[in-house]
């Protein structure tokens, strides 16, 4: 029988019993549906993921925190036993201070493209009458004009000593300006708090306790809103731009501030110094990512890069595309059954056919094959409607939640990614289970006793 | 057709018993036959007597107990079953009392269905059944189905169809069963003809000995499994 035949035979026989094929086909359509979805999702999670850390510029950056032990963080197993053998190899080192010495040498190091410390302090910034209190984080304007910081209205400080700010569509909207454009040359009052540390000294503990209070003064600039940036998805975790508020070096050495945001930086004083918590150093390539951290941690401080967590990252992205191929498993399953029922429900119906069949010559393996390709048809007719239902459903569900999330201010994601081999995948491998799913109701056909079959009406 | 004629089909002992419950039952004992080429052989006997058992042997549908056949110098009972299906397809030829019609396919399609399975090319097997369909006087009723025809046009289109793959024989299971006496005469004249004119050997089960006598040259008798009387005419 040749191959053309079979098919034929198998498409005649689907035609005849239509309703039982659509239904059955509609099975495996919504299995191949669940599953599409599913690993779309987990595609478009990934990357959506990936790309926010590649545009923010986060695989090029070396957090460089002061190291030693006791030291505020640090990046686990590895920091310890480097620490360690610098501590051994030059005594002293551990008290390395992070200040703007360390950090011009950081930015002669071979491969580093900038590095720049990561200052930031708490102020109250107000925009006419609405106020939020945030922290505000010191950039230099060359990492401000970077890709880092995408300014998407308005435009970024040119120089360190411009003054001015750039904040973020969320605060600007926080503070009652809808429009990101009309915020633009605006004026935004930066009120910083401090606190005399010596007069603290001073006055003692029965002195505060005296009711006296704090000797608090309060420090008010107003600066220009030069630029505003978009709110990034998925651009949070470790990023050092995810303040509302940037300013310039320059007019920031101005503003009077509390030396301390937490009381980790009381621990970092090292010989009465106080240097930068920590250090944003930027790279050229991935390359020279392991040569630039060690320099750094031979000088005695702390490293952490986000490229060291890809791998993991990845790992856990795979483990999660398992848990979604799982559940739409779980409907493959039962639409294998389905297949299995109808393919013998199909055998009892055309006994007598089958019969006939073999009375005039035909094969085991003939009406085997017919069989199977029944199943495969059903198999590729519900994959094929499996991919479409799938891509429809994501496509929905996408303007659901962007719908939704519009309106607290999300921008538009697509949360479905549909790289081409999912579709061939799904129906790859929609045709392999049914056919799979066929192979006892073919060869349960093959077996029919002709002699059986022909009495049998 | 003459006695001299070589044996097409040689049968030795053939016997074939059944598992009914726990009891064996023997539908056909110790059948020695030999059925020359090109003769028109009739099987009767009352129901019962395994005259269809013997057909369903002879034409490879069913596999023997115990004893050989022998067709054409092939060893049909020791085949196994794909040798067998190609039997059926190429060697055997069988028509039925219920004609055994493919109903949701045209008279055209069900003579095709032999050359389906025998691999012939589309054109090909279309040309080469609406030939037989016109051999047996029904090329304008290749297009119906098998509902739409009466009996003697279904036997036709059966009979079409046994010859598909140009077998050298041809086993009729009380092909007149079904049919009005008329009818029935009609379909034996045809299978008389083919046997005259194409020299193709053709095994006959029929209870009606009347209408056998005036076309077999040798008839046999079954009775309980066994032969009970066999008579040449020629």
């Amino acid at each position: 029988m040749r191959f053309a035949d079979a098919v034929e035979f198998a498409l005649t026989s689907l035609r005849k019993r239509r309703l039982r094929t659509f239904l059955t086909a509609s099975g495996v359509m919504i299995g191949i549906g669940a599953l599409v979805s599913m690993i779309s999702f987990g595609k478009g999670m990934q990357k959506n993921v990936t790309a926010a850390f590649e545009t923010s510029d986060l695989f090029n950056t070396v957090m460089v925190m002061p190291g030693g032990p006791g030291g505020p963080s640090g990046d686990g197993d590895e920091r310890v036993p480097a620490a360690k053998k610098a501590g051994e190899a030059e005594a002293g080192k551990k008290d390395s201070v992070l200040d703007d010495a360390a950090v011009a040498e950081i930015a002669k190091i071979r491969g580093v493209r900038s590095a720049y410390p990561d200052i930031s302090f708490p102020a109250l910034v107000s925009l006419e009458g609405e106020e939020e209190f945030r922290l505000v984080q010191v950039v230099p304007a060359a990492v401000a004009g970077s890709k880092t910081v995408e300014v998407k209205w308005g435009r970024a400080y040119l120089s360190n000593d411009e003054e001015g700010v750039i904040v973020s569509r969320t605060l600007v909207r926080r503070l009652g300006t809808t429009d990101p454009a009309a915020a633009v040359g605006k004026t935004l009052r930066v009120t910083s708090v401090t606190i005399d540390l010596g007069r603290i000294l001073s006055l003692g503990l029965e002195g505060l306790l005296g009711g006296k209070g704090l000797p608090v003064s309060q420090d008010a600039h107003d600066f220009p809103i030069l630029g505003v940036i978009d709110v990034k998805p998925f651009g949070g975790g470790p990023s050092p731009m995810q303040n509302d508020v940037l300013i310039a070096p320059g007019p920031a050495g101005r503003i009077k501030r509390l030396p301390i945001t937490s009381i980790w930086d009381l621990f970092r004083m090292r010989g009465g110094r106080l240097g930068y918590s920590a250090v944003s150093v930027k790279i050229g390539s991935l390359g020279d990512l392991e040569t630039v951290k060690a320099r750094v941690r031979d000088m005695g401080f702390t490293t952490f890069a986000l490229a060291d967590q890809f791998a993991e990252i990845t790992k856990a992205f795979y483990f999660m595309d398992m848990i979604l191929a799982a559940v739409g498993m779980i409907a493959i399953v039962v639409a294998a059954l389905g297949i299995v029922n109808t393919m013998v429900m199909s055998i009892l119906e055309r006994f007598r056919e089958i019969g006939i069949m073999k009375a005039v010559g035909a094969g085991d393996g003939d009406i085997r094959r017919i069989f199977f390709f029944e199943s495969g048809a059903i198999g590729l007719a519900g994959g094929v409607a499996g991919c479409i239902l799938g891509w429809a459903t994501s496509l929905l569900i996408n303007r659901i939640v962007n719908f939704y999330l519009a309106r607290q201010g999300v921008p538009f994601i697509d949360y479905f990614a549909f790289p081409a081999w999912i579709f061939l995948g799904a129906v790859g491998f929609s045709v392999l289970v049914s056919l799979v799913s066929g192979i006892y109701p073919a060869r349960r056909a093959a077996r029919v006793d002709p002699v059986v079959a022909l009495r049998h009406d | 057709m003459s006695p001299t004629a070589p044996p097409l089909i040689e049968t030795r002992s053939l016997s074939k018993t059944y598992l009914v419950g726990d009891v064996r039952v023997a539908a056909l004992a110790d059948i020695t036959l030999t059925i020359p080429e090109g003769s028109f052989l009739a099987i009767t006997g009352a129901s019962g007597s395994g005259k269809s058992t013997l057909l369903n042997l002879l034409g490879g549908l069913d596999t023997p107990s115990a004893g050989t056949i022998e067709v054409g110098g092939a060893l049909v009972s020791a085949m196994d079953r794909e040798a067998l299906a190609r039997y059926r397809r190429f060697d055997a030829g069988m028509i039925f009392q219920s004609f055994n019609l493919v109903a949701a396919r045209t008279a055209l399609e069900n003579v095709e269905l032999p050359l389906i399975f025998a691999g012939v090319e589309k054109k090909e097997r279309r040309r080469r059944a609406a030939e037989l369909l016109d051999q047996v006087g029904l090329a304008h009723r290749a297009q119906h189905r098998p509902p739409e025809l009466s009996g003697g046009e279904q036997q036709r289109v059966a009979v079409a169809r046994a010859l598909a793959n140009g077998p050298r024989l041809l086993l009729a299971d009380e092909p007149t069963g079904n049919l009005d006496s008329r009818t029935a005469r009609e379909i034996i004249g045809l299978l008389a003809g083919l046997n005259r004119e194409k020299n193709l050997t053709v095994v006959m089960v029929s209870h009606e000995e009347g209408l056998v006598r005036e076309y077999a040259q040798k008839i046999v008798r079954l009775k309980d499994g066994r032969i009970d009387a066999a008579e040449g005419t020629a």
